[in-house]
């Protein structure tokens, strides 16, 4: 009996020690929820399709590009509503034979329809790698530039193996609106050369017949003042190829122009480089236009030859140009980004929760003791020890876990706080009954605790089967209360049959021969 | 001390008069979800997009109002949050039909432009590193040097002005500066003249798209009815149908009355009320479980005893467990309620209206739906052997 005890005492001792181990610093182990400690959380879409609209556009501009060298400029080229696949009217004088090679060599990844007129859609399975690529692309991006950034703990992560959504959460944001701005903006740096620049866009197109010539577009800018105030706006017509574009960026910094205005000076890769320079050097005296997310940034005049650097120039502040160097370095996004879900939680709402919860939390529990302690005596000890390991227990567990603690994991707390009292007093009015039957003090402290085991099992067992439930349906908040629950069940079975009755056992074992039991 | 010791209520003769109030109470409840005010459902269900604001003084609700209907994008409620003294509000804006997006800005945008100065430092809605960067700028200090060298100069003032905000909410005025050590004399002065203490800060915002707001739906209902099965089967094997079916009623009738009174009071239902309706079910179904296990026990005991007799006797040997454990659940999620803050406020508020129901159902739904369908099937069989 006697060894018995010791062995009971010793796995308690062992259990509540690693609890502490896994508790301890409480602020390093237990970590607190966005919606406790302030912070926030993102659910983004990487709107897939328009990686596999440029790749169509890729295609597109290959193939006209081969029948225009051929001397064969298809009358139609324009990609299909859906943006999977494009429609090609071939021009009357095409040889069918220079049109079907152009087909099989440029459009491999394409099911083609051919005909008299040609639709080629992309295939299935390629699309869909486009698309994969392009979330993955997404959230490594993402991540570089969150890193960058400098946030601690951040969590990244797609949701779901298939989906085309991101999770961001960041505690302790404090600017959520430059967050989202650095989280969503494409980046897609391009730089082009310039045919010429007009006030308006009629004035622009004028010379090309009111409309844009095939190789071209129309761009626009902002014009600034000396102060870099925005005064108005200003239409370029540039080249659809780009000379080099942000693949070609081996590095982006803050720096300042020539009036010490901030500015984003970049370096090239050496491909970009190579590039830069033959461009530089044939062009001397062109315009060409950095332009950012189709918006000309700013249209210098080529001076000299430039290999391997440039700097873009523009209203920024200094911490605009910050953000602009961040994202240029950390690369461009393969697709824009819509927000689907935002939560902000400023520290304040969450401070303010924490401390209130926990005020009232404390006077809950305490008014729990003090009636166990006023209603079952020295019993009440034994229970209130058992309540005190329980929550000693699950914050040892949730650091294990490394489980987060939400507002309804806390609802989940107090469940299982309730229903840890609950078996205690289930025991405990057994135990009086058993007395009042006149059984001695050992078998009436046996037997309560072998009748009641029935009912906890049964009572904690349903619990769990549900929470288990919720667990593999629920969403975050949901599932956070699942977890909590189930791990919370397991120890108050612990606590309240193993250590509340291994007190009893080693109170019985100093007085052999008990005829009382203050319960 | 003991109480409810010994008590010999006969708690099953009366149980048509319980049933049928208890139904009363739950048509109420349907015809208030169904046919009047109906659920509220927050942000969470609903989608939008929600703003918690903190005021300096007292809101001007309609000038909120005129701001955000100006966007012209979707209806806009605002509701009190917290305390009056703490001018805080819940402004909510439905998507434009069927949008997704970033509308925390966009809103964010309006009501500064209503509230907010013409001066370019808005000490309530910037962030640290905007600060300093902003004091970088200016350079109250004369620190010279580089932009890097000046930023780390005034980095500690941006954060504890940043501090402050969080610990206050809203910073009303320069004198509330005053009490930071980290700012130097002379910054203070330049916010003093330079900054603005806009009236309102932003203390949380939710954005729920369209997509995301029915996928919360569509799972916290798989969640709760493959939760509420899972319960069932198990009574089931553990016991019998009956009862399982008894502790399912049960449930439906706590979670239909509570919903009836967050109908009443008109509070949103959002994940964390979810929360608390199953931290609900789960009290409710522990108590029922614990009765159903002695009705069980005495079944065994004593043979040949009607149904009816044990079911009183069983209900009355657990009476002083129930009171107590139920009495003391209900005092801690009282103190939640009163004590807990706003945050909790709606999650303490179903517990307390919950726990009451949940104990009274174990005894007045659960145990006579077990007893009614114990009777019908046993004449059944009975019926089946006399017609052998």
């Amino acid at each position: 009996m006697q060894r018995k005890l010791t062995w009971r005492w010793a796995l308690i001792a062992a259990v509540t020690a690693a609890a502490v181990f896994f508790m301890l610093p409480l602020d390093k182990r237990i970590h607190l929820g966005l919606d406790l400690k302030g912070g926030i959380h993102l659910v983004l879409q990487v709107n897939t399709g328009d990686a596999v609209r440029a790749e169509v556009d890729d295609a597109m501009e290959r193939v006209r590009g081969d029948l225009t060298a051929k001397g064969f400029a298809p009358t139609t080229l324009q990609r299909l509503p859906d943006g999977n696949g494009f429609l090609l009217k071939p021009a009357a004088n095409t040889s069918a034979q220079e049109l079907n090679k152009v087909i099989d060599d440029r459009l491999p990844e394409f099911n083609v329809n051919r005909g008299v007129e040609i639709t080629a859609t992309l295939k299935a399975d390629v699309a869909r790698n486009i698309r994969d690529m392009a979330v993955r692309q997404g959230l490594e991006t993402i991540r570089n530039r969150i890193d960058q950034f400098g946030v601690s703990e951040p969590v990244i992560q797609r949701q779901g193996l298939e989906g085309n959504r991101i999770v961001v959460q960041l505690p302790g944001v404090d600017d959520p609106g430059r967050v989202k701005d650095l989280i969503s903006s494409t980046a897609f740096l391009e730089i082009k050369p310039v045919v010429s620049v007009a006030p308006t866009q009629e004035a622009l197109l004028a010379a090309s017949g009111g409309k844009a010539p095939e190789d071209s577009e129309v761009l626009s800018g902002d014009i600034e003042d000396i102060e870099g105030r925005v005064s108005g706006k200003e239409y370029y017509l540039v080249k659809r190829a780009s000379v080099i574009s942000g693949r070609d960026l081996r590095n982006a910094r803050r720096s300042q122009d020539s009036y010490g205005q901030p500015a984003v000076s970049f370096t090239l890769n050496p491909e970009g480089a190579k590039k830069f320079d033959a461009y530089t050097a044939a062009h001397i005296g062109d315009r060409m236009a950095i332009v950012l997310d189709n918006k000309v940034r700013s249209a210098p005049s080529i001076r000299g030859r430039i290999s391997d650097s440039g700097i873009i120039e523009g209203n920024f502040t200094v911490q605009g140009a910050e953000d602009l160097a961040l994202v240029l370095r950390a690369g461009a996004l393969p697709a824009s980004i819509t927000y689907l879900e935002e939560r902000t939680v400023g520290p304040s709402l969450g401070r303010d929760s924490i401390n209130r919860g926990i005020t009232a939390g404390i006077v809950g529990l305490v008014l729990v003791a003090v009636f166990m302690l006023v209603y079952y005596k020295g019993a009440g000890i034994n229970a209130n020890v058992a309540l005190v390991l329980n929550a000693v227990l699950l914050l040892g567990a949730i650091g294990a876990l490394g489980a987060t603690l939400t507002l309804p994991g806390i609802a989940g707390v107090i469940l299982t706080i309730g229903m840890a009292v609950d078996s205690n007093v289930l025991v405990f009015e057994r135990i009086r009954e058993e007395l009042e039957l006149g059984k001695t003090v050992r078998n009436a402290i046996s037997l309560g605790f072998s009748r009641a085991f029935g009912t906890i099992i049964d009572t904690h067992v349903t619990t769990i089967v549900s929470a288990l439930f919720l667990f593999q349906f629920g969403t975050g908040p949901i599932k956070g209360f699942a977890v909590t629950l189930t791990v919370g069940l397991l120890i108050s079975m612990f606590t309240s049959v193993f250590v509340s009755r291994t007190i009893f056992e080693t109170e019985l074992s100093r007085r052999a021969q008990a005829k009382t039991l203050s319960i | 001390m003991r109480f409810f010791h010994n008590t010999k209520i006969r708690f099953m003769e009366y149980r048509w008069h319980w049933i049928i109030a208890s139904t009363v109470l739950n048509l109420v409840a349907i015809g208030l979800i169904f046919f009047g005010p109906g659920l509220k459902l927050g942000v969470d269900f609903a989608g939008g997009t929600q703003l918690t604001l903190k005021f300096k003084s007292e809101p001007d609700l309609k000038r909120v109002r005129k701001a955000l209907e100006a966007l012209g994008l979707g209806d806009v409620t605002i509701q009190r949050f917290d305390e009056a003294s703490a001018h805080q509000i819940l402004v909510h804006m439905q998507n434009p039909k069927g949008q997704e997006g970033d509308y925390t800005s966009r809103m964010i945008a309006a009501l500064e432009k209503e509230f907010g100065g013409a001066q370019a430092i808005e000490i309530n809605l910037e962030g640290s590193d905007a600060l300093r960067d902003t004091l970088a700028q200016a350079d109250p200090d004369k620190a010279g040097g580089t932009v890097d060298e000046r930023r780390a100069h005034y980095k500690a003032m941006a954060d504890a002005i940043l501090g402050l905000r969080k610990q206050v909410g809203v910073v009303t005025g320069p004198d509330q500066l005053a009490g930071l050590a980290a700012l130097s004399p002379a910054t203070r002065a330049y916010l003093a003249q330079n900054a603005h203490f806009g009236d309102f800060a932003v203390l949380a915002a939710d954005n729920v798209g369209p997509v995301v707001g029915k996928d919360l739906r569509q799972k916290a209902i798989y969640a709760v009815s493959f939760s509420l099965l899972g319960m069932l089967i198990y009574i089931w094997f553990r016991f019998k149908l009956q009862y399982g079916i008894g502790a399912i009623v049960a449930n439906f009738h706590d979670t239909l009355i509570t919903l009836g009174a967050l109908v009443v009071t008109q509070r949103p239902i959002d994940l964390p009320t979810i929360a608390a309706l199953l931290t609900l079910v789960g009290y409710s179904t522990n108590d029922t479980v614990v009765i159903f296990d002695r009705i069980r026990e005495r079944l065994k005991l004593e043979r040949g005893k009607p149904l009816i007799t044990v079911m009183d006797e069983a209900i009355n040997a657990t009476l002083s467990r129930t009171i107590i454990t139920s009495g003391l659940t209900w005092a801690v999620v009282l103190a939640l309620f009163i004590f807990g803050g706003d945050v909790i406020n709606t999650f303490a508020f179903v517990l307390v209206i919950g726990i009451v129901v949940g104990t009274y159902s174990s005894i007045y739904i659960a145990s006579p739906i077990a007893l009614g369908m114990s009777n019908w099937i046993e004449k059944r069989k009975s019926a089946a052997r006399r017609r052998r």
